[in-house]
């Protein structure tokens, strides 16, 4: 059985996010305050493939960058596999963003003068891995999103698509345990952004947690479960593929290569 | 780390190379002005205390003080007084006229000097020929040594004119001389005194030039034997002259006295020509500043992203420092280079200057100073970027 929103986790495993009431009030000039996330839960499994949409100032970008480790919710519980990381300090939520998260932004964020294989390697470097380990690594990670021969070109090079398909393998070189995705095809064209799209089904199939924030119905209609999100609380949670939940728990993630 | 830092921030100066050069100017300029000063500053102090000193360290001259209108010119008596002591004393006149050679024809300055002038005179060196003997000088005898520039001024084409002749005009009086020896020229230190000059006996001046009062000299060249010590030798002449002709009646000169002038000077130029580099190192760290904190808002994205990535404070600040330090620090190697560069230029252009001391330590206290420029006007901009939250940075447009 699959956690739902407010639900309780998964009895077998913990959920890689475990997030309690949590609350985010923005304290803005002449001491007004506002509330964008106003006790939320949310609970995501291991392997889930899910997708958070709502309508803009709804809190959901508010809840991913809390989620990504960027912010700290000034209310509540956030625990990312196991951890509490809600009253982390900066050094502590950094490393967090390195071991635990891949980022794949709406706009890429690749280092423009650094060439594919080497914007692939920057997080592995800023957890301390050796050189020659960070290049076989990168290359590797490049060569899962179908790059394996754009490795030492630089981002004004590659197309969007081979750009955002760079961010992934980014994403994906510390073995996150969670992908979260910020309107990933919002700066591509439609046949480009299903191509994203089918990389991150690929991505999922082979067991990976993936969490995208989109407004688009087309990208959310390919994940297994959509949460709805308004005045800084989860409004509705639908399932939309139940087979396909039941499949990709069925083996646990970890056995997978 | 660092390594990875030290090249992006290459790759980012290099992003923007003509910022960048610009940038470093000031720093270049700075550390510029500073090594160049102080290498000159030794340089040309080591170039003229070793000539002063080869040459007249052992050496006093003697001026009566015209500030005291009582003082007369030196007499035969005082010189003979002086001579107790281990000293040499040269007695010295002289006039001034027009020499020719064939069509040649040049104004000369005519010293009539003893025959001791070699020994007194540790400048005087002989190119060709030889100095008259005191035999000469005792009858009298027409003969004359040219100096180097006399030399070129009258025989332009002869660089051995010995046995050759010169006729000198003083007033109307004309008067031939045979050539018999043409010093060498005077070199480094004292070359500025170089003119057209020629000795002769003193008796043939006095037997020639009747106008010349005898036995009274305007001033006392005096050598003392190496072994001696200069400030005792000094102290005695001083007593001599003072019982023979009374107080604050001469003036004892010393090449100590214009090394010490010299060394005035020399540290005045320093602590202007170093302002002038602590000023540019100033302006050259504000600019700095300046590209950084313009450097940190352009990536203020690329900041959030390091950030969003993994990347702690402490890594962010080490990046932007490094790029700081190493724009500095081209900036004080090419002020170093452009340094070098200028001092080798003055040492072959200036003929006091022997060459070029460029110590370890100015040479490092330049690549530090630039180091530091670096670091003290990179922290603030580095530590501005090391404190940008990620999410402001990522949203920042």
């Amino acid at each position: 059985m699959r956690p739902s929103s407010g639900g309780a986790p998964s009895a077998a495993r913990a959920p890689v996010i475990d997030a309690r009431d949590l609350r985010k009030v923005y304290a803005m000039e002449g001491g007004l305050e506002v509330h964008a996330l106003r006790g939320l839960d949310l609970q995501v499994g291991h392997g889930e493939y899910l997708a958070i949409m709502g309508p803009s100032g709804s809190g959901k970008s508010t809840l991913l960058q809390i989620l990504g480790c960027l912010d700290s919710p000034t209310g509540g519980s956030y625990r990312l596999a196991g951890q509490e990381v809600a009253s982390m300090d900066e050094d502590a939520l950094a490393e967090v963003r390195n071991r635990r998260i891949g980022f794949v932004f709406q706009a890429f964020n690749l280092l423009p003068r650094s060439s594919a294989l080497r914007n692939v390697a920057l997080p592995l470097m800023y957890r301390g891995v050796r050189a020659g380990e960070r290049s076989e690594r990168a290359a590797a990670a490049l060569a899962r999103v179908g790059l394996g021969d754009r490795l030492e070109h630089r981002p004004n090079e590659l197309s969007g698509g081979q750009r955002q398909r760079v961010a992934i393998a980014r994403a994906l070189v510390t073995e996150p345990d969670i992908l979260l995705a910020d309107e990933p095809t919002g700066n591509l064209d439609s046949r480009t952004g299903k191509e994203i799209l089918e990389l991150f089904d690929a991505l999922h199939r082979e067991g990976r947690t993936v969490l995208t924030v989109t407004h688009e119905a087309e990208v959310a209609g390919r994940t297994e479960r959509i949460v709805h999100i308004r005045d800084g609380r989860v409004e509705s949670s639908e399932r939309t593929r139940p087979a396909a939940v039941e499949a990709a728990t069925g083996a646990p993630p970890g056995g997978l290569p | 780390m660092i390594l990875e830092n030290l090249r992006s921030a290459l790759e980012a100066l290099a992003g923007n190379r003509l910022r960048s050069v610009l940038t470093l100017l000031g720093v270049m300029i700075g550390v510029f002005a500073v090594t160049t000063t102080i290498s000159l500053g030794a340089i040309a102090t080591a170039g003229i205390t070793g000539q002063l000193q080869a040459f007249g360290n052992q050496a006093l001259f003697i001026t009566p003080n015209e500030d005291n209108p009582g003082s007369t010119p030196f007499s035969d008596a005082d010189i003979e007084a002086l001579s107790r002591l281990p000293v040499s004393v040269l007695r010295q006149r002289s006039v001034r006229g027009v020499a020719r050679a064939g069509s040649e024809e040049s104004p000369l300055s005519v010293n009539g000097v003893t025959a001791n002038a070699p020994q007194v005179d540790r400048t005087l060196k002989m190119a060709r020929g030889r100095y008259f003997t005191e035999a000469e000088d005792r009858r009298a005898a027409p003969v004359m040594v040219l100096s180097a520039d006399a030399r070129e001024a009258l025989f332009p084409d002869d660089p051995n004119p010995v046995g050759r002749e010169v006729s000198v005009t003083v007033g109307s009086s004309r008067t031939f001389y045979t050539v018999i020896g043409v010093k060498e020229p005077l070199t480094g230190a004292f070359s500025f005194a170089a003119t057209a000059a020629a000795d002769i006996p003193l008796q043939t001046l006095y037997l020639t030039y009747p106008s010349v009062t005898r036995g009274e000299y305007p001033f006392l060249p005096v050598t003392v034997s190496l072994e001696r010590d200069l400030g005792d030798i000094e102290a005695q002449v001083s007593a001599i002259l003072t019982r023979r002709r009374g107080a604050d009646t001469f003036r004892i000169q010393t090449i100590e006295g214009a090394l010490t002038l010299f060394k005035t000077i020399t540290t005045i130029l320093q602590a202007v020509l170093g302002g002038i580099g602590a000023v540019s190192l100033l302006v050259g760290g504000i600019g700095i500043l300046n590209i950084m904190l313009v450097s940190v808002t352009e990536r203020t994205r690329e900041i959030g992203l390091r950030k969003a990535l993994g990347a702690r404070k402490g890594v962010i600040l080490q990046q932007f420092l490094i790029e700081a330090v190493v724009l500095t620090l081209v900036g004080g190697l090419a002020g170093l280079l452009a340094a070098v560069g200028v001092l080798y230029l003055a040492v072959a252009l200036v003929p006091f200057l022997d060459e070029v001391v460029l110590s370890p330590f100015t040479v490092l206290l330049g690549l530090f100073v630039s180091v530091a420029t670096g670091v003290v006007f990179g922290v603030w901009p580095a530590s501005r970027a090391a404190n940008l939250s990620p999410i402001e940075a990522l949203r920042y447009e």
